[in-house]
């Protein structure tokens, strides 16, 4: 599982809406750094990855919900929170058949076959949990959610008044 | 399961009073499941349980820089313990998908062998021999008595564990790491040379 990366800048004066904004920005990076290949059924850590990744921003929008915009914060957590199911849509039989390949390796031959049986259930599941997030991933990026990440994360930082842009 | 509402926040003042109060809200959280979670058939429960673990552990993780070492701990405790309330899930999930998995088997091989009597008053035992799924029940009931096994035996070490940090004052341990830092002492004027 990949470790979170660390968000700079943080310390316990920091002010909480620039906390949110930069647990935000750092969180939603890591998601769509492993959104790369992640349908290629071969490589299952690759789901999870972005799974995990996934779960970190849902909690950093979560925690910091009272830093952001309501409707918009309502908006971009169900999205994610749609993108998180679809993962875990894929994740769970992964783990399933992960899981019943360990005992069915375990067990003499003659036994493995019914436990095999369940696997093959919980692979058509797998092919149809690809196809769900393919399309959670499409519907992403026709609904620009990172660039609506970076917006919603930026709407926390404090608004320089005109006059400090001038003299700034 | 909904997170409880945390009051008070505020996104002009400082990360670590705002830290705090979501930290005790999902600490308590977490905490009140307790004595229900100790009954090993409280499978929503166990469930929600691990929910506001999860909670408090990412709360914990984002935070951890206005806290230090203490939250950073915290998060590492409530982690092994999401950890383990998700392994006991695994198994709750899994159980019942085997046993319909089962139900399914039977039902086919019962249509299967009916309909092989075609039209006869009666059916023959030869025919058990040619069920379709006869060499799978072996398996999946081995399966099932593995899950439940280990169910088992993972519960029992979520009681202990949980007891465990509860003896060791988890909570008010946390509570104390997240603390702010007691006023440095005034600093006393020199005594003039005698």
């Amino acid at each position: 599982m990949a470790k979170a990366a660390p968000i700079p800048g943080l310390d316990s004066d920091t002010r909480f809406g620039d906390a949110a904004a930069a647990a935000v920005e750092v969180r939603a990076g890591e998601v769509f750094a492993h959104s790369e290949n992640v349908l290629d059924m071969s490589d299952i850590e690759r789901v999870h990855d972005m799974r995990v990744a996934t779960r970190r921003l849902r909690a950093a929008l979560e925690v910091f919900a009272t830093c952001f915009p309501k409707k918009e914060h309502r908006r971009v957590l169900k999205d994610v929170k749609a993108l998180a199911d679809a993962l875990g849509e894929r994740r769970d039989p992964d783990v399933a058949i992960e899981e019943l390949t360990k005992v069915a390796k375990k067990l003499p031959k003659a036994d493995a076959a019914g436990v095999a049986s369940l696997a093959a259930e919980h692979r058509i599941e797998q092919e149809g949990g690809n196809e769900w997030l393919a399309a959670a991933l499409e519907r992403a990026r026709d609904t620009g959610l990172e660039e609506r990440l970076a917006q919603l994360a930026a709407s926390a930082r404090p608004v320089r008044a005109e006059s400090d842009e001038a003299a700034g | 399961m909904k997170a409880r509402r945390v009051k008070g926040l505020n996104p002009e003042t400082q990360l670590d009073e705002n830290a705090r109060r979501i930290v005790g809200v999902r600490l308590a959280e977490l905490r009140a499941f307790a004595p229900k979670a100790f009954d090993a058939s409280e499978v929503e429960t166990l469930h929600d349980m691990r929910i506001a673990a999860k909670r408090l552990r990412y709360v914990l993780e984002i935070t951890s820089p206005a806290f230090g070492p203490a939250a950073m701990a915290a998060a590492n405790t409530t982690k092994d313990l999401q950890d383990l309330l998700g392994e006991i899930h695994d198994c709750d999930v899994m159980l019942p998908r085997v046993r319909a998995h089962v139900k399914r088997l039977r039902a086919e091989d019962t249509e299967r062998l009916r309909a092989s009597a075609g039209g006869a008053d009666d059916l023959s035992p030869k025919a058990a021999r040619y069920a379709p799924n006869r060499l799978r029940y072996r398996g999946l009931e081995a399966l099932h008595a593995y899950l439940s096994a280990r169910r088992a035996v993972l519960f029992d070490r979520f009681v202990r564990e949980w007891e465990a940090l509860e003896a060791r004052g988890f909570a008010a341990e946390l509570e104390a790491g997240l603390s702010p830092a007691p006023p440095a002492p005034a600093a006393q004027p020199a005594e003039a040379p005698l």
